[in-house]
Parts: C-alpha cells; sequence; structure tokens
C-alpha cells in the first residue's frame, strides 16, 4: 500500500509520547526542579516520568503521602525558590484546593496540572470530562487571582506547561494547567523544540538593604520582589491577610490595598498572559468556543461545515482564566450565535454567555465519558445557522 | 562578667522585636517553649539566614512571626509537608516546624506520621496545651481524659494520644518530650534534636491558661507551671520509683534516638549516583562512534 | 607552684616506699582515701585493698558510706601489712591520704603523719549547699579559702592534682579517681603492671582503656612532679577567686501581661505586679540572679543581667575579702 509522502519533512526529530509524557518533558525544560506528587489516575504517568528525569538535572521527586502533602510540598519547594511542579485529578485537584489557595493568597510560583476525568466524587477515572472549568477558577475559598491554561494537543501540553512557568514565576502566581483524559493518554506524534539556551522568565527577587526591603511592596508592575531565604531578608510569609511587611493585619486601608493591588495583578500583564487561537472567525455566522479534546472535535467539524457551506468559526481559549474576553467579543463580532461544545453540565457556556451578554449562546453538554463528535457539532451548527436564518 | 550560655543568650535578639509583645494570652506556656527553642538555636551558633521556621495554625502556628529568621505561617495541619518540600528543596537551609496538638495530631496526624517514617533532616516541635484554644477552647487529640472543653461540656470521654509513642511508632528516629517549666532542659532536648542528622519529634508540654486552665479551674497560670513539676516525673527517677506511680506520669527528656539513613541526603546519593551511570554509559558510546 | 617542694622529698629524690619500709618495721601501711558520694572512693579502696591482698598481705578495710548520698562525705580505711590489727587508722597514722575532693583532703588532713604523711589530693571543688553564705551568684562561700601552696606547706610531701580535669580532658570525668591511683601508685612499690591488672577487674569493661590511661597520667604527673625543675611543674588549677556580681533586672514592662508567673515561682519573693500590674522588683538585695523569671516569663519581659560588682558585697566585707 502507498502510504504517500509527508506534507513536510520534520526539521527536528519526531517523537510519538503521550500528553502526560509532553508534560513531564515540558516541565523539565522550563526549569522545573521539584516534583511532588501522589499517585491518581489519569495523570500518575508525570509522576512516573519525572521520578526518572528530576535525579537527571539534580532535582527532586518525592511521592508525598497524599494529595495536600504533595501540593504543600511544592509550595514549600517554591518558597525555597525552586521551580516546582505537582500534578493531579479531579478529586485531588478538590483535596489541594485550600493551599492553592494559600500559593495565590501568598504569592508563591507553581505549577499544578489537573487532568479532568469523569466526576463528581471518583466519576469515571479513566474517561474524559471537562468538569473542573470553574472550579480551576473558584475552586478555593475567598477571592484571589489565577492563572489557567488549557492546552489542547500532546505538543500544546509541553510547550503550555513551559509557558505556565514563565507565568507563575514572575507574576508569582499558581498556573494550572487543564486538560482532559483523552488528550493525557493519547500518544501522538509530536517535534519538540530544543529548549536548551532559551532565556525563561525568571522570578523577580529581592536586591538591595533588607533593613528597607518590604516583602508585598510593588512598583509599577504590581508583582512583589520575592525574598530567597539565605539571602538576608528574614520575611515572614503567612496565608493570613498581610500589610506590605508581610504581617498578618486586620487594618481594612491595610488589607484593602494589599488584596485589592492582588485581585487586579494580572490587569497590566495581560498581553503576557492572554492566548488563544481563531479559525475562520472573519466571516464566522455560528462561533464554536471550545478547550481541549471538544475544541479537536470543533476543529474537524469546521472542515464539515465549510465543506456544506457553512460558515463556521472556532475560537479556542488557551489561556482560560482569566479569560480572553476581549478577544472572544472581537471574534464573535460576526456571529448570529456561539456554540459551546463541552464535557460537563454546563460551565464555559456560561462563562461565554457573561461575556456575550444579548448573544444567542448554546451548548453541547456531555458528561457520560464520551467525547463529543465532529458530526455532532456540526449537525448543531447547522441546526443553528438555519434557525437564525429563519 | 559570667560567661555562660544563659548569660550571654539574649532572647531579644532573635525576636522581631517590633512585633512585641506577642499574641498570646497571659500565661501562656507557647512563649516559654519559644525562648526555649531560640536559646538552642543561639547555643548551636545558626545562622538566622539559614533558619527556616515553618508553623501551622492556632496559636503554636503563631509563633513564627516573632522570630527573626526565614519564616513561613501555612495552612492548618500541613506545616509538615510544607517543610519536607522546603527542605528537600533547601538542603542548605535548617528547617524547624512549630506545630500545636491540634495541627499536627489531628488535621496534620497523616503528614505526621509520614514525616517519621521518611526522616527527612527536620526538627518538629508540637507544643501540647491539650486544646484548640485560637477557636475557643474545644477537645483536642490529646485532651486528657474527663476534662471539660467548649465541646466536651460532659467531660472528654475519648482517650487521648500520647503524641511521642504515636511518633516512636511511626519511625521517628529522635523523640523527646520536656515541660515548660524546665527551661534549660528543654534547651538541651530542643538543642539535641537541631542536632540530630534526621527527623526529630519533640512534644513540649505546654499551658493553655486562660481558656484550658480556667475552664477545668487549674489555677492562676503560676499555679499550672507548678503542676507540671508536681504532676510530672523526672525521666531519671522512673526506674527507681514504685511501678504505681508509672502510669499517672509521662517520660520526659529523650525517649527514643536510632541512626537511620537521613532521606535527603540518601535521594541525593542515589540520583548522583544514577547521573554518573548514564555519563559513564554516554561515554562509552561516544567511544564506539 | 605545683607538686612537693623538691626539699621535701626524702633522700635527695630517691624515694624509700612506704610498702619496703613498712616490711621492715612489721608496721602496717596506712592509706586513708577520702571523698564525697559519687567520686568512687569506695573503688579506689576496693583496688588498693584487693592488690595489696594478692601480694600476701594482711589486709583491713573500713569505710563508711552510711550517709553517702550522692555529695554527702565518704572516707575509707585501708590498713596492710604483715599483721594488722585494727581497721581504722588513728589520728596522726595515715601513710598516705587520698583525696577525691579538695575541702574533704584539708578536714582530714590531721590524719597525716606529721613527719612522713603524703598528700594527694584533687583540687575539685565540690560545694555543698550549706557552705553557701547566700545564694547570690559569686558569693562567699564557707569553704576552705586555702591555695594548694598553702596547704603543702604543712605537709611533708604533696600533691594537688587537677584530676577532674584531666579525666575531662580523656572523655570521662569519672576516671578522676583513677587519675589519683595513678598518683599513689608512685607513692607505693608495687608494680604498674600489678595496679593495672587490679584496675582492670574493677572498672566496667568498656571504660577500662579510658582508666588505665588516666592511671598512666597519674602517674606520669607526678613524675614530673618530682623531678621538673620549679618553672616546668605540671598545671594546678588555682581556687576560684571570690568574684561578687550584682545582679540587675531588665524589665520590658510594655511586654508584661500580668500573668503572675515570675513573682509566685521567685524563690526569693522578691518580685510583685505593682499597681500598673507589671512586674517590678521589690527588694534588689534579695535577688539572686537564679533567671527562673527570665526563663518562665513567656512574654520575654524579664532579663537578668550579672553585672561584675565594683565593691565587695556586705558579707564579704565583713569576712575581710576583697574582689
Amino acid at each position: 500500500m502507498n502510504v504517500g509522502q509527508p506534507a513536510s519533512a520534520p526539521k527536528l526529530p519526531w517523537r510519538l509520547i503521550s500528553g502526560n509524557h509532553a508534560c513531564a518533558l515540558g516541565a523539565v525544560a522550563a526549569g522545573c526542579r521539584f516534583f511532588a506528587g501522589y499517585p491518581i489516575t489519569p495523570s500518575s504517568e508525570i509522576a512516573e516520568r519525572l521520578s526518572r528525569l528530576l535525579p537527571l538535572v539534580d532535582g527532586v521527586f518525592v511521592q508525598m503521602e497524599d494529595e495536600i502533602a504533595s501540593i504543600a510540598a511544592v509550595i514549600g519547594a517554591s518558597m525555597g525558590g525552586v521551580k516546582a511542579l505537582t500534578a493531579t485529578s479531579g478529586p485531588g485537584f478538590s483535596l489541594k484546593q485550600e493551599n492553592i489557595g494559600y500559593a495565590a493568597g501568598a504569592e508563591i510560583p507553581c505549577v499544578i496540572v489537573n487532568v479532568m476525568r469523569g466526576g463528581p466524587s471518583t466519576g469515571m477515572p479513566t474517561r474524559p470530562a471537562q468538569g473542573e472549568i470553574m472550579q480551576s477558577r473558584w475552586g478555593s475559598h475567598g477571592d484571589y487571582p489565577i492563572i489557567v491554561l488549557a492546552p489542547a494537543s500532546v505538543r500544546e501540553i509541553h510547550d503550555e506547561n513551559m509557558r505556565a512557568f514563565d507565568l507563575a514565576e514572575p507574576l508569582r502566581t499558581p498556573v494550572v494547567i487543564l486538560y482532559d483524559q483523552d488528550i493525557a493518554q493519547r500518544t501522538e506524534t509530536v517535534e519538540l523544540g530544543d529548549a536548551n539556551g532559551v532565556a525563561r522568565a525568571q522570578r523577580k527577587w529581592a536586591s538591595g538593604p533588607p533593613a528597607a526591603y518590604q516583602p508585598y511592596a510593588t512598583g509599577e508592575d504590581g508583582i512583589p520582589a520575592m525574598s530567597r531565604p539565605g539571602a538576608g531578608y528574614r520575611v515572614h510569609t503567612t496565608g493570613l491577610n498581610h500589610a506590605e511587611n508581610g504581617f498578618p493585619t486586620q487594618s481594612p486601608q491595610a488589607v484593602e490595598r494589599n488584596l485589592g493591588r492582588l485581585l487586579t495583578k494580572f490587569e497590566r500583564h495581560r498581553d503576557l498572559i492572554d492566548s488563544w487561537q481563531t479559525l475562520g472567525c472573519d466571516d464566522a455566522e455560528v462561533l464554536i468556543v471550545a478547550i481541549g479534546i471538544s475544541a479537536r472535535a470543533a476543529l474537524r467539524a469546521l472542515e464539515i461545515c465549510r465543506a456544506r457551506s457553512l460558515r463556521a468559526g472556532l475560537f479556542r481559549p488557551i489561556t482560560l482564566w482569566p479569560f480572553p474576553e476581549n478577544a472572544l467579543r472581537e471574534a464573535a463580532s460576526q456571529a448570529n450565535a456561539v456554540l459551546v461544545p463541552e464535557m460537563n453540565a454546563g460551565q464555559l457556556s456560561l462563562e461565554v454567555g457573561r461575556i456575550l451578554g444579548g448573544k444567542r449562546v448554546e451548548a453541547i453538554h456531555r458528561f457520560n465519558g464520551e467525547p463529543i463528535t465532529p458530526a455532532e457539532i456540526a449537525q448543531r451548527v447547522e441546526t443553528l445557522a438555519r434557525e437564525m436564518n429563519q | 562578667m559570667i560567661v555562660d550560655s544563659a548569660s550571654a543568650f539574649d532572647v531579644r535578639t532573635y525576636l522581631r522585636q517590633e512585633m512585641m509583645p506577642h499574641f498570646l494570652c497571659p500565661g501562656c506556656g507557647h512563649g516559654i517553649a519559644l525562648r526555649a527553642l531560640l536559646w538552642a538555636v543561639y547555643e548551636l551558633g545558626l545562622d538566622k539566614d539559614k533558619l527556616a521556621v515553618v508553623s501551622g495554625i492556632g496559636c503554636a502556628g503563631r509563633l513564627s512571626a516573632y522570630i527573626d529568621a526565614n519564616t513561613f505561617h501555612v495552612t492548618h495541619g500541613r506545616p509538615l509537608a510544607y517543610a519536607t518540600g522546603l527542605a528537600l528543596a533547601r538542603p542548605d537551609l535548617h528547617v524547624v516546624v512549630i506545630t500545636g496538638d491540634g495541627d499536627c495530631l489531628a488535621i496534620g496526624g497523616n503528614h505526621l506520621i509520614h514525616a517519621c517514617r521518611r526522616n527527612l533532616k527536620l526538627t518538629c516541635l508540637m507544643l501540647n496545651n491539650e486544646v484548640y484554644g485560637m477557636t475557643g477552647g474545644q477537645v483536642s487529640p490529646t485532651t486528657s481524659e474527663t476534662r471539660l472543653t467548649t465541646t466536651t461540656p460532659l467531660g472528654n470521654s475519648e482517650p487521648n494520644f500520647d503524641a511521642c509513642t504515636l511518633a516512636a511508632a511511626a519511625g521517628a528516629s529522635f523523640v523527646g518530650r520536656e515541660v515548660t517549666h524546665h527551661v534549660p532542659k528543654l534547651k538541651q532536648l530542643i538543642r539535641a534534636g537541631l542536632e540530630h542528622p534526621g527527623f526529630a519529634f519533640i512534644e513540649v508540654l505546654s499551658d493553655c491558661t486562660e481558656i484550658f486552665g480556667r475552664k477545668n479551674e487549674l489555677g492562676s497560670s503560676a499555679e499550672m507551671v507548678l503542676r507540671q513539676k508536681s504532676e510530672l516525673r523526672p525521666s531519671a527517677y522512673r526506674d527507681t520509683v514504685d511501678s504505681p506511680f508509672r502510669s499517672s506520669d509521662l517520660p520526659t527528656g529523650i525517649l527514643t534516638k536510632t541512626e537511620r539513613p537521613e532521606y535527603g541526603a540518601a535521594y541525593r546519593t542515589a540520583a548522583a549516583a544514577q547521573r554518573a551511570r548514564l555519563a559513564a554509559s554516554t561515554d562509552q558510546n561516544k567511544g564506539r562512534t | 607552684m605545683s607538686g612537693p617542694n623538691p626539699s621535701n622529698c626524702s633522700a635527695g629524690g630517691v624515694q624509700l616506699l612506704p610498702v619496703a619500709a613498712a616490711a621492715k618495721a612489721r608496721e602496717p601501711i596506712n592509706v586513708l582515701i577520702v571523698g564525697v558520694g559519687g567520686q568512687g572512693v569506695i573503688m579506689v579502696s576496693k583496688a588498693l585493698a584487693s592488690l595489696a591482698q594478692s601480694k600476701g598481705f594482711e589486709v583491713k578495710q573500713s569505710e563508711v558510706h552510711g550517709m553517702a548520698k550522692r555529695g554527702g562525705t565518704v572516707f575509707s580505711h585501708v590498713r596492710f601489712g604483715p599483721q594488722v590489727w585494727s581497721p581504722t587508722i588513728p589520728k596522726g597514722e595515715a601513710d598516705i591520704l587520698v583525696a577525691l575532693e579538695w575541702a574533704e583532703g584539708l578536714r582530714w588532713l590531721p590524719f597525716l603523719k606529721p613527719d612522713s604523711g603524703i598528700f594527694i589530693c584533687d583540687t575539685k571543688r565540690i560545694v555543698p549547699p550549706f557552705a553557701c553564705l547566700d545564694r547570690h551568684p559569686g558569693a562567699l562561700l564557707r569553704y576552705s579559702r586555702e591555695t594548694p601552696a598553702e596547704v603543702k606547706a604543712h605537709v611533708v610531701e604533696g600533691y594537688a592534682i587537677d584530676a577532674t580535669r584531666i579525666a575531662e580532658e580523656l572523655g570521662n570525668v569519672r576516671a578522676a579517681n583513677v587519675v589519683l591511683i595513678g598518683a599513689l601508685s608512685m607513692s607505693l612499690d608495687f608494680s604498674a603492671e600489678d595496679w593495672e591488672q587490679a584496675l582492670s577487674e574493677f572498672v566496667p569493661k568498656k571504660t577500662i582503656a579510658v582508666n588505665l590511661e588516666a592511671f598512666r597520667l597519674g602517674r606520669r604527673w607526678v613524675e614530673r612532679a618530682r623531678t621538673a625543675p620549679p618553672d616546668a611543674q605540671p598545671a594546678e588549677t588555682p581556687a576560684p577567686a571570690y568574684r561578687p556580681y550584682k545582679v540587675r533586672l531588665e524589665i520590658t514592662p510594655e511586654w508584661c501581661k500580668s500573668c503572675d508567673i515570675c513573682v509566685k515561682l521567685c524563690p526569693e519573693r522578691c518580685l510583685r505586679l505593682n499597681a500598673e500590674r507589671t512586674v517590678e522588683l521589690t527588694d534588689a538585695a534579695k535577688c539572686t540572679g537564679c533567671r527562673l523569671c527570665e526563663w518562665l516569663c513567656p512574654d520575654f519581659a524579664i532579663r537578668v543581667h550579672l553585672d561584675a560588682a565594683e565593691a565587695p558585697g556586705v558579707v564579704a566585707a565583713a569576712e575581710g575579702i576583697r574582689p
């Protein structure tokens, strides 16, 4: 059988790896030197891979006694100045929430991979879902900022994991990488760039005389410089609301000042944070908004639609939170209707509906462990287009 | 001038004096325990810049804020887990954990037994005052039987944990206990724990005078401190007293001390060996081509 | 000043050892061993008694340790010779006095033969509580103030050895008594090998090596004291000088939370809470600087300073002592 020729010859060696494997490689390439985790399907391969890789680069892998200990150890390592990662799945992600809030509040950089499986509770450990779109943003108590990245392919998992560190470190924030079981355990042919020698974004370290140092005082950029233990600053870090000096306070003015700064600290850095993909949005009558495996199905659905002369477009947020609102509004400017296929009972569609107030927003909800198919999406686009034209 | 350590040690030089007075209640034993810790730190000449103190939530957890060192006040029950990450990532730091009986034995119990088992170089100071003081005086895992708390209005009917026995059973390579009344002895014990090349668990029997003491009519702060002396027999005399005494008192001093491989060092050694193996096999392959 | 004054040594440095002398005279050798409970007085006497017996002497040993609680006085009489009648040594009849503690050595001096007795004493001072005139640090003690030189001037042959320090340097302070046995062995003509054999049977097995080393150091010390010129005599710790201190309490009233622990636990009862409910010192003269208040203050509000006093304290002045 003649298999034909590849479209283009690869510049770099191709590798056939899984999403979780790519995740581990991306972490090491990004300079991650600490991993703490706890076994859970379908993310365990990340831990297994890193248990082999980290010792080779003078890093540390540790399997902790539970999910909470894992995120705690990761934050502890990061407090020590080391880039740190943990990986988990739904139930473990729930357990980690309190400490993710700590990392957000105390502004400790770290990266948390959440491989989404069926829920609620133990759910369907080996089946894909997209049920933590809202939890990843709001899972911990109180108000806090967080960045969530939603890669949709093996290659993108690798690259977005590197970007996760490049955001977490300079912006001093936890970053969640959210992808579903389907992409996590699927193997794809990928061409990985050589990250060696590529300068990575670094944490802003405190400098200058210790007496003048205020651990949560900031300049224009709204990001406080962090003190590395051993560098002579000897500061206090707490999950209590604190003032610029790092110590707990209940002064309304001090809390409002520091928490207010924290909650808006991404605003000046949206160029760095925001990331999305658009396809065929210029003339799209129906705009599909999807992430992860649902977005992969939507890509194929676009081809089907275009073949049937349906003007469909795709908006795929890669940075899921903070949501690239302006980009979505622009992409949806020509659309009469929006379709959100997602593997849950309605999460992404809530946010899309909020942003595109007034526009018709429909959704395909799927929570039975079976991915949404391109044909189903194309079918709904066709129905929507017909209804809108009537 | 007398130049012994007690004269030379001024606790204030190890405190963040701008934070003082601390927020603990009058007569709280935790301040005494903090002095003993800082005295031991002073005697060992530990560099404040290389000292990291990780504490949990509760009255004991608040102590870290007053120490002039790298201090981390983390989430409830998790200081040992945070400290594990910090100590593994930064073997150059001297990591001390300050925790309470609820923080360490209830919500953080899992971390305690696994820290004991893992034997990473950490010093864990558990201040046991038999009560959740910060939240208003609820029963804790170490509250003695029949004691009154805000959640045991009929008297506690649960048996309490012997934290030292628990830690030793979980494999801790260093276990010790002391009361706050014996400050120099407590300092010596903490010092031995800080010097121990592995996980050291130290239980400090401290007094909650304002809440627990008041509820159980244990008298003034001074009377509570003196009770430590009258009710606890030093371990040195344990073998000489008649057996009926033994069940009513708790042994103090170093209770367990064994030599086991330290986790961090063992991990780094294995990792270095693996790197060397791979480097050797790469060189061999180069030689062939 | 240490070791015997060479002029006190008989026959120009050639010792006539008592064992040989006594055997000739058919008189028993009297060795008095004294110290305080816990130092190992009995062990020294047992080793000597057993060695003497193994050499064919009749031995009588008599000890008093009924009050031998730790820190109490302990003494043991060892008499050996061709024939011994009485187990105790009369006053002025001891050939050798071995003292494991300085004041005990002085207490038993009258038992030494005035014309030929040998005084071997550790300069270690163990001050009993009742010898404290007051509880201030550095306070005058009702304890021997004689210097080794002054004492040795009263005896024919004297060795004031800092045996405890020598043992400490060996790593086992409990071997101090064996350092003194080493010194004693230089005045009795049993062979060093016989001594070492006897010692090995009396000390715990694990400590044989360190004790034999202590024995040899004791011997060497005496050998040097006998042969070295005055400027190369082995070192000896002088008795501590009387150093009065003034106690000063530094109180941080803003940190005091009136918990009353210091007031109630002060052994001298010299603290109180004032009208503002903060701690203050009521009687500076009473405070001994024991630090209990400093240590037990949960709020770090008290700091005890022990300042060197410029003038002697009241008691010292009465006793005519100058700092």
